[in-house]
């Protein structure tokens, strides 16, 4: 890569190369080709001055180097702040960007983009600041009423006067209060996994054991609609992860699998090693997703079918914790009506691996 | 028992407090987290329903500033957030438990009472409900003369929902005690489970000992 200074540089020792060249050129028509010419004519030589050109000829070609070695320093000195700048950049995240950046107060260029800077992270950090309050207070705000509600049915339904018919409206209440409580709950944490809010917990997981585990899930809640849940390949392989997170993705991907299926159907579970990867896919039978949606089928809010009871929030979610450890995931449905859910996860580094796998 | 409700937000406040009132506890309602913390000092209470969102002090720091004094009351901790994170940090606090809101009254109640027993039950290997039985080292269960089998997961629900036999489990504590989810998964496998060992247990018996609360949770009790 040509570094600005290599370029300054480069630039700067063309024209000392181009001035010297001149020079010297001068120099050879003063000192010796009309000394030479005047001789040819019959006036008399001046043998000091000839003697004075190649002296000052040696120097001028030593100079080169010198003047070279000067200007790369000169470069660097200059240059030095922005370099400086770049540091102090690369030390910046969301938690001290309201820490502004060290200015040398001497007007200059960098100076003026240290300035700029400075005033830009203080923007990011307002908003950032508005973001937070916002998801911390929204969930509470929220919360508030529905707890309110849910209360105020409880004690509701604790009337024995209560007719058949108003108990089953008030226990509807009651499950709507809990659904929308789950959607504020998904949300916010959308909300805050987008601006960087939530840390996920990494150590070293055997993903063969959550995806098992997932498995023996998968089965109990296929059997009230007959679906056949097979897995094949389960490899042992390790991943670093938040254990409760990774759960909670093959939970909802297998949940999916399940609730968006047809009576009778199947659904596939596979884990295999691949590479530096863990591939896990998840097939199921049924509708499949419609292709007006297959594009944006992992944003908020965004469903296949209003047939199945859910909020359009699970996948966002899940690809949010596929993302935030570094995997890939997609989700598609091929000509056969299979749809496929592919999350692919990177291994966790040899060492720990094998240490774990003789451990177990 | 007396119980201190402390919550900032007042129609929540005094439905817990009557509630709890209507359970049997005697009950003081504060909105702020200092005058928690000194009421906690001062009164002798033998629970706390305290929530994170305060005024003055936050419902954590209040849990934080009576295990430093040595104070052990036994604490619910309520919050409006019900994430994973929060639920270990007022953990680690100190709170003895935590419950996410919307809450049912029924579920705080239930808490407030383990928590009260909390240190003070043997834990019998035999659990016994009617002629249900579970032994939890041999891990069988016997109803009447026919032995049922049990998978892993529905011998711990089981075991769960006989344990605290009369009282409520919710979804949530369910989740908790048999599956290790700290957060809703947002799917029906609480009540998958429990149709699967309702069929297990309560088939060809007269007697239902699994019931449904319905908006709640499960309990496994003898009478209607």
């Amino acid at each position: 890569m040509i570094t600005l200074r290599r370029r300054l540089a480069l630039r700067y020792a063309a024209i000392v190369l181009v001035c010297l060249v001149l020079l010297v050129g001068l120099a050879h028509h003063e000192f010796v080709v009309e000394p030479a010419e005047k001789k040819r004519l019959g006036i008399p030589d001046v043998h000091e001055l000839s003697e004075w050109a190649e002296i000052s000829e040696v120097v001028i070609y030593a100079m080169i180097p010198v003047v070279l070695g000067f200007g790369w320093w000169m470069m660097r000195k200059t240059l030095a702040p922005i370099t400086a700048l770049a540091q102090s950049l690369e030390q910046i995240d969301a938690e001290n960007l309201h820490e502004p950046l060290p200015r040398s107060q001497n007007g200059d260029e960098v100076d003026r983009l240290t300035e700029v800077f400075n005033a830009l992270s203080t923007r990011l950090h307002s908003s950032f600041q508005q973001i937070r309050e916002f998801t911390l207070h929204a969930s509470h705000e929220l919360k508030t009423p529905l707890t309110v509600m849910r209360a105020q049915l409880d004690m509701l339904l604790l009337d024995a006067k209560l007719s058949p018919e108003q108990r089953t409206w008030a226990q509807g209440q009651v499950d709507e209060v809990q659904r929308l409580a789950g959607i504020v709950d998904s949300l916010t944490l959308l909300a805050k996994a987008t601006a960087g809010l939530v840390t996920i917990q990494r150590t070293p997981v055997r993903f063969d054991e959550i995806v098992r585990e997932c498995y023996e899930d998968t089965l109990i809640l296929a059997e009230p609609a007959d679906i056949y849940v097979t897995l094949n390949t389960c490899e042992p392989v390790m991943v670093s992860g938040d254990r409760d997170r990774l759960r909670q993705l093959l939970l909802n991907l297998a949940d999916n699998a399940v609730k968006y299926n047809q009576p009778q159907g199947t659904v596939r579970m596979a884990l295999r090693h691949c590479g530096n990867f863990a591939e896990l896919e998840i097939t199921n039978t049924g509708l499949g997703i419609p292709s007006a949606v297959q594009e944006r089928i992992f944003e908020r809010f965004v469903r296949g079918t209003k047939a199945v009871e859910g909020c359009g929030l699970g996948l966002a979610i899940a690809k949010w914790i596929v993302q935030a450890h570094g995997g890939t995931i997609e989700l598609a449905t091929d000509a056969s009506k299979l749809t496929t859910a592919r999350v692919r996860m990177p291994l966790n580094d040899g060492s720990e691996h094998e240490q774990k796998f003789t451990r177990a | 028992m007396r119980v201190l409700v402390v919550e900032d937000d007042r129609k929540t406040a005094s439905f817990l407090a009557k509630a709890l009132k209507s359970d049997g506890f005697v009950t003081t309602v504060l909105h702020n987290g200092d005058e928690a913390l000194q009421a906690i000092r001062e009164g002798a209470f033998d629970a706390v329903v305290l929530d994170i969102m305060l005024e003055g002090r936050d419902g954590l720091s209040v849990v934080r500033k009576l295990r430093e004094l040595s104070n052990k009351t036994p604490v619910l901790l309520l919050s409006a957030r019900g994430e994973v994170n929060e639920r270990v940090e007022g953990l680690n606090a100190g709170a003895d438990d935590y419950l996410p809101k919307p809450f049912a009254l029924a579920e705080v109640i239930a808490r407030v009472r383990a928590l009260l027993r909390r240190g003070s039950e043997v834990k019998p290997t035999v659990l016994r409900v009617a002629n249900l039985s579970l032994d939890s080292d041999t891990r069988k269960a016997q109803r009447g003369d026919r032995t049922i089998e049990l998978t892993a997961r529905e011998f711990r629900l089981l075991e769960l929902l006989m344990r605290s036999a009369g009282r409520i489990c919710s979804r949530m504590a369910i989740l908790e005690g048999v599956w290790d989810y700290h957060f809703d998964p947002g799917s029906n496998i609480v009540d998958v489970y429990i149709r699967k060992l309702r069929n297990k247990i309560d088939d060809g018996s007269d007697l239902k000992l699994l019931h449904t609360v319905r908006g709640v949770g499960y309990m496994i009790k003898e009478s209607e």
